[in-house]
């Protein structure tokens, strides 16, 4: 893969970006992920959070200690050193959540898939998913890559209210809905595994880089 | 212990908010004007971080059910102490069994109220603030309404003198037409015109904006950028979906977003963007990081200014 040199830019008073690509690619998210790893386990002075992203992760900072000059001159040598490291991150963690098919779009995913209701939970259960991002509500985790097969637009009316572990599909994504929130993609199925729990240490089950393979239960 | 007696059409328990936590998608979330709920909590004597009511959209009361320094800041509101007329950021002390009552909120848009102790709600993820999308913190992640009854923290030995007040120049200047911005993350993928459209046009607050964001309606920025892969926001972001006109990013915004952003607003500024409210304008005007993080340290000396010549004040 070509390197591009890395990028930083602020993000306002209390944040920077630093941009590793300008082309998604797994192995970038990989390399992202992985720098995201290093910085947190640097547990560099005045740093607060570390958000990873597709093409970037963004470094959260108290302002009020260190100047953006110096945190992001910190924060790119550390990722630069990170991703020249050939040390494999061993954090990531599997996880098996397990399923019930019984989702209210289950029946329109076949119709418009052209598969069985069999073949469409078959398809689902059989990958093994990555978390690519945490975001839109609290533990909620992109996770990557749904089948071709069953790759659909999201709805284009989204729904008011989805409930708390609805499983989910859209495009090239599945997730699990960690609280009840609006959404517009397609439900096929249900899960009691609690996605996020603000009084839990670790309140949201999955991070970046994390795999998932979801268990079909009756 | 002080008694929502009669709500107002929205109050929750909000502090400076979560900023630990966004790895896991949690928003930072917390006051909507970080300044005025500072201060608030300086002129009382509580600690700048301490949680407090904040207040917006109409008049309710509140009973004080102990003795209580207490002030309030940010929007300005008619409000009294048992009929007596309540003055801004100014310390009033209340009797238990008091009464305290916004009849209207004449300018601005969130009001806070800060008790001495601060409000004792648990503390989750590091914040006692509610984020109401996911029904956590503050409250039991809700708004309060009348019949709830919240506990405060133990008063502090010493107080601030009755009637000690904050010298409006520590505060944001709230009536200033101009907010600052710095660039953006994708400032380089818009054409040259938009960044001066943005700064040499009247923008105007939506009717759609709440703690989540704020749609401000002007001159629409060309863009052809269409949607990008996400990355992190922050509140104060000023972000550019399809239809070209601007989205301020504010305390409850998600973590991660696929919009380009083309400024983000001063934290020092934020608090005049926040206070809009539908229907009134601000211009934007740019500036460096460096100046704008100088501006944010000089806003924060000034709230520990304010806690300074509070705690001289006291009688004790």
């Amino acid at each position: 893969m070509t390197r591009t040199p890395l990028r930083a830019h602020p993000l306002g008073d209390s944040a920077v970006t630093i941009l590793f690509g300008a082309e998604r690619s797994t192995e970038l998210l990989r390399m992202i992920h992985s720098a995201a790893r290093s910085l947190e386990a640097a547990k560099i002075p005045h740093v607060e959070d570390v958000v990873p992203a597709y093409l970037a992760l963004t470094v959260f900072y108290d302002p009020l200690h260190v100047s953006y000059e110096d945190i992001s001159a910190t924060l790119m040598a550390a990722c630069d050193r990170a991703t020249h490291s050939s040390a494999k991150s061993a954090q990531s963690r599997e996880h098996r959540i397990p399923v019930r098919y019984d989702g209210m779009d289950l029946e329109a995913v076949a119709t418009s898939t052209g598969l069985s209701v069999e073949e469409v939970i078959a398809r689902h259960s059989r990958r093994t998913y990555t978390v690519d991002l945490l975001g839109f509500v609290p533990g909620f985790a992109y996770l990557s890559e749904l089948d071709a097969s069953l790759q659909l637009p999201r709805r284009a009316q989204p729904r008011p209210r989805i409930a708390a572990g609805s499983v989910a599909i859209a495009a090239a994504q599945t997730a699990v809905y960690p609280l009840d929130t609006p959404g517009g993609w397609h439900i096929i199925g249900s899960t009691q595994t609690v996605m996020f729990d603000p009084t839990r240490d670790a309140p949201a089950l999955l991070a970046p880089g994390d795999t998932v393979r979801f268990e079909r239960v009756a | 212990m002080i008694t929502i007696t009669r709500a107002p059409p929205y109050v929750t328990v909000q502090n400076g908010g979560r900023k630990h936590s966004r790895s896991f998608g949690v928003p930072r979330g917390g006051a909507m004007d970080l300044f005025a709920i500072r201060a608030v909590n300086a002129i009382v004597g509580n600690s700048l971080d301490a949680a407090a009511l904040e207040w917006a959209l109409g008049g309710g009361a509140v009973r004080f059910d102990r003795d209580c320094l207490f002030a309030i800041g940010g929007a300005t509101a008619r409000a009294t102490l048992s009929g007596k007329v309540v003055a801004p950021c100014t310390t009033t002390h209340a009797r238990a069994g008091e009464e305290f009552t916004v009849e209207q909120i004449t300018s601005g848009r969130f009001l806070y109220l800060a008790c001495d102790g601060g409000i004792d709600v648990p503390v989750l993820l590091g914040s006692r603030s509610t984020y109401l999308p996911g029904r956590f913190g503050g409250y039991d992640g809700r708004m309060l309404r009348s019949g709830d009854s919240v506990a405060l923290g133990a008063r502090p030995a010493t107080h601030p003198a009755e009637g000690f007040h904050s010298a409006a120049d520590l505060m944001p200047r709230y009536d200033s037409e101009i907010v600052h911005v710095t660039p953006g993350t994708q400032e380089d993928l818009f054409d040259e015109s938009a960044m001066r459209t943005l700064t040499e046009s009247d923008y105007r607050v939506s009717t759609a904006s709440d703690r989540t964001g704020y749609k401000l309606e002007g001159p629409a920025l060309g863009n052809s950028l269409g949607t990008l892969p996400s990355e992190a926001g922050c509140p104060g972001a000023i972000q550019i979906p399809g239809d070209g006109l601007p989205i301020a990013l504010m305390a409850d915004a998600p973590t991660v977003g696929g919009y380009a952003k083309i400024a983000v607003v001063s934290e020092a500024d934020l608090p005049i963007l926040a206070q809009r409210r539908p229907g009134e304008s601000i211009r934007f005007q740019l500036i460096t990081i460096e100046q704008s993080q100088r501006a944010l340290k000089r806003r924060v000396s000034d709230m520990h200014t304010i806690s300074q010549l509070a705690s001289r004040s006291s009688p004790d």
